[in-house]
């Protein structure tokens, strides 16, 4: 039993016992107070920057990506790198989207909140997810973490990296109790004018792309619709479910504290491959932090997170 | 009622109609889906890797039976495999 422990029990003799009363991590009130504030005043250091490369990044993949459809209509597009840069666009619009949801490239009442929305709104098309769903959901996602049935990304879980691979496609099943299901409940739940929009907005896009899909393919551009559209976003959506929600919090069980309910894990793929979800903890304490940061904050956050019970062994 | 309150009314139907409408092709879409792309695709990938239809097929014939199938079979069982 360590020293903490040992003053924080209530039958150790009077005189040594702590002045004040010990929590289970063997802090008391102050301790934690002091220590918030510090967290607080470094996380301070990594908010806002320039975000303005979120919104050329945003924009001109999406502007690329939707060329290829005319171009490949044309039979000028190299389809097999076409597949690539699409799989690339469909992750790579979450990551921008993203800042979005949390507005941190343009806050409400700023003059930039129109380029937030706008990145937003054309950022997740690849993927078929509105953005007024993405944003729902994720925010829904940070307000009750790893909770079985209000966190809309619990269906995410897995026992192993295999089972997590398997179920990122098993969830998007017609039949299958999954994300979009689970979506739909807590949206019901939610009731509001903004969950009802997002319903919508949903199903709007889902059949914007089973047209678009359907009326390729019955002209003769069935594998070109596939490779652009169809296979990229089953790919970037499984991808995006393993490294966002599976990785950064597995396992999810009991697991909702503050520095309990994100894990700091070492990717095989790195940090840019695993579009810096190893550093995710930085994230759920503090989502105005942008992606770029992350990585820097934790270091400097790192001996606090120690102090917090995070374990903080593998980086 | 005035006549603001009926056209609300008759608003709110075709939202409601148009949602109903809505969820019923979206609870049909893997069928739809079958028959809207993969057939299509299973007819396309035949012709690019020169390969022929059985039983004297047109090639979009059997991309039909194969699509609508696998996609009925998908509405029916929940699962695409």
């Amino acid at each position: 039993m360590s020293e903490q422990e040992l003053l924080a029990r209530s039958d150790a003799p009077a005189a040594d016992r702590a002045a004040f009363p010990l929590g289970p991590d063997g802090m008391d009130r102050y301790t934690r107070r002091d220590l918030r504030k510090e967290e607080i005043a470094i996380a301070r250091q990594f908010h806002g920057g320039a975000m303005w490369p979120y919104a050329v990044a945003a924009f001109g993949c999406f502007a690329i990506w939707l060329s290829f459809f005319p171009l490949a209509i044309m039979g000028v597009l190299n389809l097999p790198l076409a597949f690539v840069l699409s799989c690339i666009f469909c992750v790579g619009g979450y990551v921008t989207s993203h800042e979005a949801m949390h507005s941190n490239i343009g806050r409400p009442g700023t003059n930039t909140r129109w380029l937030n929305e706008a990145v937003g709104a054309v950022s997740t098309i690849p993927i078929v997810f509105p953005f007024s769903m993405a944003r729902l959901m994720h925010l829904e996602h940070h307000y009750h973490t790893n909770h079985p049935d209000k966190d809309p990304d619990y269906t995410d879980e897995a026992p192993n990296m295999w089972a997590a691979w398997y179920k990122t496609w098993y969830n998007r099943q017609p039949g299958v109790d999954g994300s979009i299901h689970h979506y739909k409940r807590i949206l019901a739940d939610m009731g509001t004018p903004e969950a009802r929009r997002a319903l919508v907005e949903t199903m709007l896009l889902q059949l914007v792309f089973m047209g678009t899909l359907f009326t390729m393919a019955w002209n003769g551009y069935a594998i070109e619709a596939a490779l652009i559209w169809w296979l990229p976003r089953h790919i970037g959506l499984s991808y995006i479910r393993f490294f966002l929600s599976w990785a950064p919090h597995h396992p999810r069980e009991g697991k909702t504290g503050r520095y309990e309910n994100t894990n700091v894990f070492k990717s095989r793929v790195g940090h840019i491959l695993s579009m810096g979800m190893q550093y995710h903890v930085v994230h759920h304490l503090y989502p105005g932090i942008p992606n770029h940061r992350t990585k820097e904050a934790y270091y400097a956050l790192k001996p606090i997170l120690k102090v917090r019970g995070v374990d903080v062994s593998p980086l | 009622m005035n006549p603001s309150n009926i056209a609300y009314l008759n608003g709110l139907w075709e939202v409601n109609a148009m949602a109903t409408v809505l969820k019923q092709v979206l609870a049909w879409m893997p069928f739809f889906f079958g028959i809207g792309f993969i057939a299509p695709l299973v007819a396309q990938m035949m012709v690019l890797w020169d390969i022929p239809a059985p039983f004297g097929m047109s090639r979009i014939a059997f991309g039909l039976i194969i699509g609508g199938s696998w996609g009925l079979v998908a509405n029916i069982r929940g699962r695409w495999l």
